[in-house]
């Protein structure tokens, strides 16, 4: 389990998803999407390596799709909303991405949240 | 004229659709058995509203969009406006209308007001309004909704002071609208992040404290930096700035009708329901 810093807008902790990580991750998050097409779904599930290489991923890419490294993937600029879509395909959840984010079971993670704390921005009302 | 009834501020999640699907299907997990019983009264008085039309602040999630093109406000003018398959496949529920002499009535009031957004034609909806719907309008949905899509999955986000400005617009345009009740919904938020070591953070003491001062305290709410907003409450936390537009298009000053908090499991779930305080 990772050590959390629950003030950190820092990797790992927090994902700020900024211009640059767009630009790294746009072929991955572009093969991601198309895992909304349910035909594209079931071609990949059949041939996953076919099937990824019309997006013109790295090798680095692939191998961290293949071992369903949510972290890594998010990493390499991957958008949480777009790597959902592969974990849905995988017949995985957002559960499988949180756990492995911080280092958990999926069941650690179900029975740990909500992860309460508490306190407010400077200036709240 | 158009005239603006009231508004309410709802947190949205993939969860929350699938579980109502759920528990219409005769086992309602406890959790959101809350939820959907603290919905009650927001059926009820959105019923009693009598909307001709339903204007919604909302942020897509690479469901519609993608990064290939990405708006920062985007609005739906369209006579339909279906549900977007997020992955697991669409849920068996009815699709939401829209109806386009408003939609361009309000593109045009907004442009003018130096909103210059994205207009989609065709415009898929995801979780982000198919998910609190059912809790709050019996189906089939004959009220034509006007969506506007705000980005919050990528920085730069627009800024809170613009998304209170985007409130105000949506109020001058509805003003200028011939006729129709109108009812404004902002969703999203309150605390979750569903990514990093702080996946599943809850921060009720925010949510709360939100739902209070959304009221009386607009000004104060929007002077909070996003980054701060996140740190308390979470990466999607920010997507609260979006009530700002709502509560901005009501009136300067509000009665706040009713509110409601739960926290099933990952996202904070509240809701709060304004009406325009009549000037004596």
């Amino acid at each position: 389990m990772s050590a959390v810093d629950w003030k950190s807008l820092n990797a790992p902790h927090t994902y700020l998803y900024t211009g640059a990580m767009s630009s790294a991750g746009e072929r991955l998050n572009r093969f991601a999407l198309s895992l909304k097409n349910p035909a594209n779904r079931t071609a990949f599930l059949a041939e996953p390596a076919a099937y990824v290489s019309s997006y013109s991923l790295t090798p680095a890419e692939v191998d961290l799709i293949t071992r369903r490294d949510w972290t890594g993937l998010m990493q390499a600029g991957g958008h949480l909303q777009a790597i959902l879509k592969i974990a849905a395909t995988v017949g995985e959840s957002l559960w499988h991405i949180g756990a492995h984010c911080a280092g958990m079971s999926v069941e650690q993670m179900q029975s740990a949240c909500p992860r309460r704390l508490d306190g407010l921005p400077p200036g709240f009302p | 004229m158009g005239q603006i009834v009231g508004g309410f501020g709802i947190s949205h999640s993939p969860s929350m659709g699938t579980e109502f699907d759920r528990g219409m299907g005769g086992r309602f997990d406890p959790r959101w058995q809350v939820w959907f019983d603290g919905l009650q009264p927001v059926k009820a008085w959105l019923s009693r509203m009598r909307p001709d039309h339903i204007v919604i602040i909302y942020n897509d999630h690479l469901n519609h969009f993608t990064f290939d093109a990405y708006p920062t406000f985007a609005l739906g003018v369209a006579e339909h406006f279906p549900q977007a398959d997020e992955g697991w496949g669409a849920r068996k529920i009815p699709e939401l209308r829209g109806d386009p002499t408003f939609g361009w009535h309000m593109c045009e009031q907004l442009v003018s007001q130096e909103f210059d957004l994205t207009v989609c034609q065709q415009m898929r909806v995801d979780h982000g309004i198919y998910s609190w719907m059912p809790y709050v309008v019996d189906a089939p949905w004959n009220t034509p909704i006007l969506p506007i899509a705000v980005n919050m999955l990528r920085f730069p986000l627009p800024s809170p002071r613009r998304l209170q400005k985007l409130g105000v617009a949506i109020r001058n345009a509805v003003a200028a609208y011939g006729t129709g009740r109108v009812v404004v919904i902002a969703t999203g938020g309150m605390s979750h992040q569903i990514s990093g070591t702080r996946f599943g953070m809850a921060n009720e003491e925010l949510d709360r404290r939100f739902l209070a001062r959304l009221g009386p305290d607009l000004e104060r709410l929007v002077a909070i930096p996003q980054q701060e907003l996140i740190r308390a409450g979470g990466t999607d936390a920010v997507e609260l700035t979006m009530w700002y537009a709502m509560r901005a298009a009501l009136a300067d000053e509000v009665e706040k009708v009713y509110d409601f908090y739960t926290f099933p499991q990952i996202t904070g779930c509240g809701v709060v329901v304004f009406e325009p305080r009549e000037r004596a």
